[in-house]
Parts: C-alpha cells; structure tokens; sequence
C-alpha cells in the first residue's frame, strides 16, 4: 500500500497543478472595467512552498450590452492587456497554507482615435486555504464508497487595490490597471481525481468593501460612499492525465466559468451600471516534470461573441503560460 | 535570510515605488477636495459658465451651445466612447431620462472617433441615431470640460452655469440636477 500511495500522492500532485490553471482567472478586462487582478494560488497537499509565475495576453474582441447582446468594438479598435504574476504560496501547517499574487499589467489599446499604452501595479490577492483531508483522495480504481471521497478545500480571499483605479490621479479610462476596492471572497474547492480523469468545481461569493470617492479619472468631485456589488463565480472543469514514457505528465483540462456581479451602491442606493455577468470557457494543457517540482502551463480562455453569455462586460481571449516551481 | 522574506520585501518596495496613485485606494479619503471657483468666470467647474462651443454632429449640422440654449432649459452633454459603461448610461438615460424632460437638449460627445464619417459609422453600429452625436476633431474641446468616458455635465439656459460635470453613475444626480432647474 506504501507504494500505491507514493503514486497516489504523484496524482494528486499533478491533479492539483492542473487545478491551478482552472482557479479564476479574474480577467478584468478592459482597461476601462479596471484590469488587472490575478489568479488563486494552491500548492500540493505535502509540499512546503511554490512559486509561481505566469503571464497573461487579453484581447477584446467586443463587449456584451446591458441587455445581453454582442457587440463588436467601434471601427479602427485594437485593446490589449498584458500582465505578469508573481504567486508565492507557502505551507503554514498540516492542513493550511496561504499565497500572495502580484500582477504587473501592461495596456496596450487603440480605440477609435485614441492612442494609449500604460502600466503598473496590478491589484493584489491574498489567500487561505485549509484542506478538509489528510491523506489524498485520488485513485486509480473505485473499491469502496470512502474511494469516492473528494478533496474539499475551504479558503478566504483579500484583494488589496495595489492597482491604478478610476479614483486615483488618472488621465481616462485606458489608464486603469485596478478596481479601486477592498474584496472578501469565500472560496469552496472540491476536486476528486479518479485516475487519469479529474473533475474540480470551485464556488466564490465576495463582498466588496465600501469606501470613500472624493475623486473619479483624476477630477475631484463631490464626496460619496461607493461600492461593487456581491460578487459569485462558479468553474466546474475536468480533466484527463497522461503519463509520459519519462512519467512526466501531461494534463489536458476544459472548464466553463461563470462570473458575475450584482448592482453595485452609491450613498447605499443601487447603482446597475456597474452590475455584470460573464460566462467562459478554458483549455488548459500542463506539463509536469516526472519529480512533479516544475509545472508549464499553457491555458486559452474564451468568451464567446454572441448574445446571452454575458452581461455589461467585454469580450476578451486570454493566452496565459505559467511556471510554477514546488519547494519540498 | 529566507526566500519567503525576499519575497516580501521585494514585494514591499514595489508597492512603495508606485504608492503615490495607490495610497488613494489603499486609505481612500471622503474629503472635499474641488477647486473653489469665482462666479461667473468661464470653466468646467460647477459655478461656472461654460465655455461656449461649435460642433458638428454626425450629418455635419454645426450646434452651437450659446444657440441651443435659447431655445431649451438646458443642454446636457454626455461623453460617449462606444464602450460597454457608455452604452448603459446611453441607454439609461434614453429610457428613463430624456422622456422626462422635453425642453433639454440631450448630446452625446464621441470624443475618441475625431471624424464625422467614423463617429457616424459608430453612432449607427451602436444603435444610437435617435440622439444627436457631436463630434470634436481634436482633444481640446475635451480638456477645456475636463471630461472622460461617462462625464456629463448640465449647462442651464440661466447665465450658462455649469451644474453638474462628472460621471453619469446611476443617473439620480442628472434626474436630480434636471429636476432642480428654474
């Protein structure tokens, strides 16, 4: 049994690297929706720190109205959003462990007649898991009811406004490379693996903390009390795992998402302009090498341009690659 | 000294580097920081009298503020870049506002096309041609508002005087500016 467990724990291992790719992916596009936020971060059930890095290539590709429908952007657009995160995720005990993620954003755009390229700090997450299990739950075969147990892990989120907001001194909407708020999230993983297929879903509610404005695109304006709305996203994905002739392996995923935010509030009254909705889909495929210390990622995220998938929100493709490093 | 410390303090001094825009987020002030203003001059600022302007809008028909308020209660300018906010305060204001008050003249500002034919190509793409879009050809017109995606501002037929210029946000401040006017 020692040595099933030894490959057990492998597959977990590689199962939840996979996970990685697959945690939101907060594409907050466009510029002028306030990019910049980053990914979640888990590392491996007996592991002591990772390190993470990843880069981020958005494209918009048109925006969905306020009523559901797609629409392309004007004539001569061209909206890019670049971004590099920095992850460090470290073990705090048997069952927790918390990361830090710091994105550096990049805006590339021509819309219309306007030029703009500008950069800088990313808003930052910081996050707490705890993990519900001792002992993995992966398996290669079902043998009882207790093999059907999942991984279950339960976490917290902070997202600090590190990122250049609507509210600090900006010239327009192209500068923005954060959302100017405080965030909780309570995070809900459950992943089971039975080998070599995987399936994960991952629930998120979080609450924007409301703050002062006394400023908006760098004019000072009459003092008011703001906030986002409620935020929730759902990902549910599965996967499926080969083992290379060198026991490296090679993880395919697919995921659909869905995010989305409710009215937001000034001086405690509704604000719906702020309200969105975006549904996604994700493939990612992750090399792992045979130790299972060096993860590559590569992950397509598309939203799809058509009517109904989403919601007062742009419409964007991200390319992202990831290298994580396992510290045992 | 550990990795992790490294880490920390790398990530310190990044956030130092770049604090003066993020303390504005990070410890975010409710204080009143708007410009006093002398009555009666010309700017942007609430209290003041707007700087007069001509305009083409899309079909070339030349609109002159000082003209359009003779003959209205006020004249309400959004600025409109097409984008998805801009639709929903366009929208917004279509359904709920503009029905409201007949005697204001409402006009969206496409201040990112810079040509007729390309701000007309847009206003028909994004289903506005029910509202007369001005088009400036430079960034001037712009700066002399100090305006951005979503700024509307209220001029009132009174003098000129600015009553409102900042984002649409809800629409309540505009309904409420609207209401208020003699």
């Amino acid at each position: 049994m020692a040595s099933s467990n030894s490959g057990y724990c492998s597959i977990l291992f590689a199962g939840s690297l996979c996970l990685m790719g697959l945690l939101p992916m907060d594409s907050w596009a466009a510029s002028c929706c306030g990019g910049g936020s980053s990914s979640s971060l888990i590392m491996p059930k007996f592991s002591r720190a990772m390190v993470d890095m990843s880069v981020d290539m958005e494209d918009y590709n048109g925006f969905w109205d306020s009523q559901g429908d797609y629409r392309p952007d004007p004539k001569d657009s061209d909206l890019n959003q670049y971004r590099i995160n920095l992850g460090y995720a470290h073990r705090f005990g048997s069952r927790w462990q918390g990361s830090v993620i710091l994105p550096y954003v990049w805006n590339n755009n021509e819309y219309t007649g306007l030029t703009s390229n500008t950069q800088g700090l990313g808003d930052t997450t910081l996050n707490l898991w705890y993990e519900t299990f001792d002992n993995v739950t992966c398996v290669w075969k079902v043998r009882q009811w207790a093999d059907l147990k999942p991984a279950v892990y339960l976490g917290a989120s902070l997202t600090v406004p590190t990122g250049i907001s609507r509210f600090d001194n900006v010239a327009n909407s192209f500068d923005i490379t954060g959302r100017g708020f405080y965030r909780l999230d309570a995070n809900l993983l459950v992943d089971k693996t039975i080998y070599p297929w995987n399936a994960s879903l991952l629930l998120s509610y979080g609450k924007y903390l409301e703050r002062n404005v006394n400023r908006d695109y760098g004019n000072y304006v009459e003092p008011s009390r703001r906030k986002l709305g409620d935020r929730q996203l759902a990902t549910l994905s599965a996967g499926y795992t080969y083992f290379l002739e060198s026991m490296d392996t090679l993880t395919f995923t697919l995921a659909l998402s869905h995010l989305q935010e409710d009215d937001g509030r000034i001086d405690g009254r509704p604000d719906p302009s702020t309200r969105m909705e975006k549904n996604s889909l994700a493939g990612t495929v992750a090399w792992s090498t045979m130790d299972r210390d060096w993860i590559f990622k590569g992950t397509l995220s598309h939203a799809v341009p058509r009517n109904d998938w989403g919601d007062n929100f742009p419409v964007t493709n991200v390319l992202s690659f990831e290298v994580s490093h396992v510290l045992r | 000294m550990s990795f992790a410390r490294r880490l920390l303090m790398t990530v310190a001094l990044a956030l130092l580097a770049g604090c003066d825009n993020m303390l504005d987020d990070l410890a975010p002030s409710g204080e009143d920081k708007r410009p006093d203003v002398v009555l009666g001059s010309v700017g942007p600022q609430v209290g003041q009298i707007a700087p007069d302007f001509t305009l083409d809008d899309t079909l070339y028909t030349p609109h002159t503020l000082s003209t359009e308020l003779a003959s209205a209660r006020a004249v309400v300018l959004y600025f409109n870049m097409w984008c998805p906010i801009c639709d929903t305060h366009a929208n917004h204001m279509r359904q709920y506002i503009v029905p409201d008050f007949p005697d204001v003249r409402f006009f969206l500002v496409d201040y990112v096309s810079g040509s007729v034919p390309l701000s007309r190509s847009n206003q028909i793409a994004s289903g506005y041609t029910d509202f007369t879009v001005l088009v400036p050809t430079s960034d001037s017109f712009t700066k002399r508002y100090q305006a951005t995606m979503g700024t509307t501002v209220v001029i009132d037929a009174n003098g000129q005087i600015v009553r409102m210029n900042e984002d649409f946000l809800d629409g309540n401040k505009l309904r409420a500016t609207l209401e208020a006017l003699p």
